[in-house]
C-alpha cells in the first residue's frame, strides 16, 4: 500500500530548537518560491502527519520556558536537567536525574590528567602502580589512558580527524579530574584500592572458636574456602594478615590449594592480600609504628615496591617465553596474512581416552556443539596478545 | 588403502574451522577419522597489542600441529592432501610440492 499523503502542510516547530542558529531552520530549507500547492516538497522528514496531542503542546512549552536555560551551557559546569544547585559547587550540580537525586555523576579525567599519566608511565617509565598511587586513578584505568593516548598520537601522526570540538563540549559539561599544579595537594580521582566481595564469603558459617585462640582474617579465609586449620607454629608466626603481602604477592603458585578434581580452589586470602595495592597497608602500618621515621618508612616502602614490580616483570616474561617457544611465526613472502603454528599434542592425556575430552584441542566428533544453545555466552572474555 | 592427512571442516555457514586429520581417502569427510593431529583457522585475526613499532603487522592465521604424530605419519606413508602441504611445509615437516609451472 503506498503511503498515505495528507494533503495539509507539515509543521516543523522542533527544528529550531534541533539547530543551534536561532534563524527559522523551515524557512531557509524550504524555498519560499515553491508554491504549496505541491504538499510534498514543502516536507521534509515525514509524509505523516504530526497532529499536535497534548504531550507534544507540553513539550514545546517546556523547550520554550524551563528548557530554554538549558540550550546553552557554561564552560566548566554541569548542565542537567536538575539545573543548577542550591549551595552551588564549583562544578555545577553533579545530579543529572531529577528523579533519582543519590545518584552523583562521577567526574572523568581533565585532558591534562591524562597526559600526564601518559608521560609518566611511557616517557618517564614509572610502573602502572606506582602512577596509580600518585594521582589515585584505578591501575585498570592507568592501562586504559595509556592505550588510548597512544592511538590519539598514532592518528594524529596519521593525519587521521578527531572530533576535538566535541570532546571539548563534553569536558566543559562534565565534571572532570583537574592536574594538582606544582605545590598543590594531589586531587584524586577514584578509591583505588577496592575490593570486590568475593563469593565465597557470602556463605553463613557457624565456627566455634575457643575464647584463648586468635582468629584473625587468614583463620577466616580458611574456613571459607573449607581448609583446615593452620598449625598452631604456623600461625604464631603471622602476627598481622599484612605478613602475607610479600611472599604471596612475590611467588603467588605458593598460595594452598584444596579439594579435589574439578572442585580444587585456592585458599581464599585476607583481603590485605587481595586488594589492589597491598603495599598500602604495610605502609600504613609501618607509619603508625615508626611515626618519627619518616624518611627510612618512605625507603622500605619504595623498597617493596620494587622487589614486587621486579618479581610481577620476572613472571610476566616467563610467561611470555614460555608461549613463544611453543609457537612458530611464519610470514610467506608475497602473501597477505602470516601464520602461527602451535604446538599441540593429541595424546591419552590430552584429548581424552576416547579422544573426545571437552578440553581437547580441535573440534570433537559425535559431540554437539552446544554453541547456538540458549545460555552458552560468546562474547570473548580475554584478548590474546 | 591410502592414508591421508587431510582437512575435515568444521564450523558453522561462513565460519570455517579445520581439524588436521589422519584418515582413509576414500572415507567421508565428517567420518571419524583415525586420528586428530591439529587444527587450521582459516579465519584472518588481526594483531591486538599494536604499538609503532609493529603497527602494519599484517594479520595471522592459526594453525596448531602435533609435530611427532604428523612426522610418525608421514613416515608410515600417509600423503598430505594439497591445503596440508601447504601448512606442512610452513611448519617445516615436507619440502615445498614441485610446481609444473615457475614463476617468471
Amino acid at each position: 500500500m503506498a503511503p498515505r499523503i495528507q494533503p495539509q502542510r507539515v509543521s516543523n516547530a522542533l527544528l529550531p530548537y534541533l539547530t543551534s542558529s536561532t534563524s527559522s531552520s523551515t524557512s531557509s530549507i524550504t524555498p519560499t518560491s515553491t508554491p504549496l500547492s505541491s504538499p510534498i516538497l514543502s516536507r521534509q522528514f515525514s509524509v505523516t502527519p504530526a497532529p499536535q496531542t497534548r504531550l507534544r503542546r507540553q513539550m514545546f512549552l517546556w523547550l520554550t520556558t524551563k528548557g530554554a536555560a538549558l540550550k546553552h551551557h557554561t564552560p566548566g559546569e554541569t548542565n542537567y536537567l536538575t539545573g543548577r544547585d542550591k549551595d552551588d559547587k564549583s562544578g555545577g550540580n553533579p545530579r543529572p536525574f531529577p528523579g533519582n537525586s543519590s545518584f552523583l555523576s562521577e567526574s572523568v579525567l581533565s585532558e591534562e590528567l591524562r597526559n600526564e599519566i601518559y608521560v609518566r608511565v611511557v616517557e618517564k617509565k614509572k610502573s602502572v602502580r606506582a602512577v596509580s598511587v600518585e594521582f589515585g586513578v584505578d591501575m585498570k584505568r592507568i592501562a586504559a589512558v595509556v592505550r588510548l593516548v597512544e592511538l590519539e598520537r598514532r592518528q594524529r601522526a596519521q593525519g587521521k580527524p578527531l572530533a576535538l570540538p566535541y570532546a571539548r563540549a563534553v569536558h566543559e559539561m562534565v565534571p572532570t579530574t583537574p592536574l594538582a599544579q606544582e605545590g598543590e595537594h594531589p586531587v584524586y580521582h577514584e578509591s583505588i584500592n577496592d575490593l570486590p566481595a568475593h563469593p565465597s564469603t557470602g556463605a553463613q558459617i557457624f565456627y566455634p572458636v575457643p575464647e584463648s585462640r586468635s582468629f584473625n582474617r587468614v583463620d577466616a579465609g580458611r574456613v571459607f574456602s573449607g581448609a583446615p586449620a593452620l598449625e598452631i607454629d604456623v600461625a604464631a608466626k603471622i602476627s598481622h594478615p599484612s605478613d602475607l603481602i610479600d611472599d604471596i604477592v612475590q611467588n603467588p603458585n605458593s598460595i594452598e590449594w584444596v579439594g579435589k578434581g574439578g572442585n580444587a580452589r585456592q585458599v581464599l586470602q585476607p583481603a590485605d592480600v587481595r586488594i589492589p595495592h597491598p603495599q598500602l597497608v604495610q605502609l600504613e602500618r609501618d607509619r603508625k609504628a615508626f611515626p618519627n621515621e619518616r624518611r627510612t618508612v618512605t625507603e622500605r616502602h619504595n623498597e617493596r615496591l620494587k622487589k614486587q614490580e621486579e618479581a610481577e616483570q620476572k613472571r610476566r616474561e616467563v610467561a611470555q617465553a614460555r608461549r613463544e617457544k611453543s609457537v612458530q611465526h611464519v610470514e610467506p613472502e608475497g602473501g597477505r596474512f602470516n601464520y602461527r603454528i602451535q604446538d599441540a599434542k593429541f595424546t591419552k592425556e590430552t584429548v581424552g581416552v576416547d579422544g573426545r575430552a571437552p578440553w581437547a584441542p580441535g573440534r570433537r566428533y559425535g559431540i554437539p556443539a552446544d554453541d547456538r544453545k540458549r545460555g552458552i555466552v560468546k562474547i570473548p572474555t580475554r584478548v590474546e596478545a | 588403502m591410502v592414508l591421508r592427512i587431510r582437512l575435515a571442516r568444521f564450523g558453522n555457514k561462513h565460519t570455517p574451522f579445520y581439524n588436521i586429520v589422519v584418515a582413509q581417502a576414500r572415507s567421508a569427510r565428517g567420518a571419524k577419522p583415525l586420528e586428530v593431529i591439529g587444527t587450521y583457522n582459516p579465519i584472518p585475526k588481526r594483531p591486538t597489542n599494536l604499538y609503532d613499532g609493529n603497527a602494519q603487522a599484517r594479520p595471522y592465521k592459526e594453525v596448531a600441529l602435533d609435530r611427532a604424530r604428523a612426522q610418525y605419519w608421514l613416515g608410515v606413508g600417509a600423503q598430505p592432501s594439497d591445503p596440508v602441504w601447504k601448512l606442512m611445509t610452513m611448519a617445516g615437516l615436507v619440502e615445498p610440492k614441485p610446481t609444473t609451472f615457475h614463476k617468471a
